[in-house]
């Protein structure tokens, strides 16, 4: 109980540090799946139905992966930088709670983007979604494992380092991942990366939580995304507990 | 049985790695009791930080012990941190908060009950006359207001063991008054309060011992009294001089150092009344502007102590 509590002190904390950006952080999350949808269609022109439902179920991902992968990172490095983290590392809060409490804030940032992101796309290419069940418990594994490899990645790096590595994983996640294209289209070698890599298994994940009509996820491709989360989570509880 | 021990370090000895490695603490002892107040005095560089960051679980020591409330705080420490609230020598960002937001969230973060958190928040912002700034946007406030605000935030649920990093700096003197008094008050409520601090002259009123650190160990921890007992019966002569004179001490007068047109020395008691006429003729004689007589201070004892070191430091280096 008193771990839930101090996770809500510090996520109200990190909420209300950050108000000031607020509506444009959410702003931009809504420009990025937008974009996505939008802008990929541009590229491909008119696009078959199945193209279509690849692009608009792969939007709510690129939103996820955007904000886990290179809005905490970026967030977390410039309160190094500021000397907040310092800090809050004086504080009698349970290590873990600092990524608990970013994740939830980072979540919540990210939601209005995805949900925005599902109906442009479902309207652009007027397609139809059938939504799984499990799809929240879904999208909150996606969302955890994005943001605490973009977590252990900030821990790690210096923050100027880290900040220029996430800007790079940006294009890698909307050009080089099989997100909004299938994978065959990308060379060998790539897919094969990919099949460890914990993008792809997101991707696929989400698309058939969104379209579970069509799409499916592998066993191999759920596990590959859980030891993912693992032993991100674990890396960057490590580096938060860590003594010099 | 009530712990009256809050902090026991012993023998702290930490290394920083690195090319250039640096021995941060080399043999610390150190005690804080419940009630007290005590000063850690020491320049910059001296291992004061070293030592707070050991205290709460941020640094590893390489060899020692700190027993905080009864509870090892190298072992458990998260233990220790929920014992202890300390105040950083950097300012915490708060920007987009208000400094009472600020001390409420935190004070809840410690655990405090909202309705006593609000309660003693708005305690702290009367008593250190902050309620003018209470409720601006800390981008707004000054330096000062920001260092008040964060030592607020550190007691507004104070542990067992209070820390403050220089919660004097950027504070204007009579905000920085309340601010000794507040600290006082922590003490007489039963925290231990470990000060660190450059301003001797202030801290001396406040605390009821004080150590002073350099090179990493404690070269003196005693009440301010005992640290100033050995130069009891001195005093401090001062002299102001007027361009392009020179003075020559008379005899029994132990010249301390001088800087332009300044001069210093220290004067048994019983030879100052003669001094004072010596100095009042060079005054006369438009040798010197203006001169003081000062009983020797706690920074004298400090200046001293670490000059002693000084000497012996090269000696030193080449056995490291």
């Amino acid at each position: 109980m008193t771990a839930v509590r101090q996770t809500l002190l510090l996520a109200q904390w990190q909420f209300r540090r950050q108000s000031t950006f607020l509506p444009l952080l959410v702003v931009v999350q809504v420009f990025i799946a937008v974009a996505t949808v939008v802008g990929y269609g541009l590229l491909v022109g008119d696009p078959p139905p199945e193209v279509a439902l690849y692009l608009a179920t792969g939007a709510p991902t690129i939103t996820l992966i955007t904000v886990g992968l290179v809005m905490t990172p970026q967030l977390l490095a410039q309160s190094k930088t500021e000397g907040s983290l310092d800090w809050m590392r004086t504080l009698p809060v349970p290590r873990g709670l600092f990524l608990a409490s970013d994740l939830l804030v980072w979540t919540v940032l990210a939601l209005p983007g995805m949900v925005l992101g599902v109906l442009v796309g479902a309207a652009r290419f007027d397609i139809e979604l059938s939504i799984a069940p499990w799809l929240v418990p879904a999208t909150l594994l996606v969302s955890m494992t994005a943001a605490a490899v973009g977590y252990a990645l900030a821990s790690v790096l210096p923050p100027p380092l880290a900040n220029l590595v996430t800007q790079m994983l940006v294009f890698v996640v909307l050009l080089f991942s099989p997100v909004s294209y299938p994978a065959e289209r990308m060379p060998t070698w790539l897919q094969q990366v990919h099949e460890w890599a914990p993008i792809e298994p997101m991707a696929q994940l989400v698309r058939a939580g969104l379209a579970q009509d069509a799409f499916s996820i592998s066993g191999r491709s759920l596990l590959v995304l859980v030891v993912w989360c693992l032993v991100a989570t674990g890396a960057a509880a490590l580096a938060l507990r860590r003594r010099v | 049985m009530v712990q009256d021990e809050v902090l026991t370090v012993r023998g702290l000895r930490k290394r920083y790695r690195g090319r250039r490695g640096v021995q941060a603490n080399d043999g610390i002892d150190l005690d804080v009791r419940a009630g007290q107040v005590v000063g850690l005095l020491g320049h910059n560089g001296a291992g004061k930080t070293t030592l707070v960051n050991q205290v709460v679980g941020l640094v590893l020591p390489d060899e020692g012990t700190i027993v905080l409330d009864g509870i090892d705080a190298v072992a458990r420490p998260g233990q220790a941190r929920a014992r202890t609230s300390i105040q950083a020598q950097a300012n915490v960002p708060i920007t987009g908060l208000t400094p009472r937001l600020a001390i409420e969230l935190v004070g809840r973060l410690r655990g405090g009950e909202r309705s006593a958190v609000r309660a003693r928040a708005g305690e702290l912002i009367e008593a250190l006359d902050l309620s003018p700034w209470a409720d601006t946007r800390a981008e707004k406030v000054s330096g000062g207001i920001a260092r008040l605000t964060a030592f607020a935030m550190t007691v507004v649920q104070p542990g067992r063991l209070v820390v403050l990093d220089e919660p004097t700096n950027d504070v204007d003197p009579v905000r920085r008054r309340l601010l000794w008094q507040q600290i006082r008050r922590l003490a007489d409520e039963g925290a231990g309060v470990l000060l660190v601090t450059h301003n001797v002259r202030e801290a001396e009123r406040v605390v009821d011992r004080l150590a002073i650190l350099d090179h990493g160990v404690v070269l003196a921890a005693d009440t301010p009294a005992g640290l100033t007992a050995s130069r009891q019966g001195t005093l401090t002569v001062e002299l102001d001089l007027l361009p392009g004179a020179t003075v020559t001490w008379p005899d029994g007068v132990l010249a301390r150092g001088s800087s332009r047109m300044r001069e210093a020395a220290s004067v048994p008691a019983e030879d100052a009344a003669e001094v004072v006429r010596w100095a009042q003729r060079q005054v006369q004689q438009g040798a010197i502007e203006r001169y003081s007589l000062v009983p020797a201070s706690l920074e004298d004892v400090y200046v001293d102590l670490v000059e002693a070191e000084r000497h012996d430091a090269p000696a030193e280096e080449v056995a490291a």
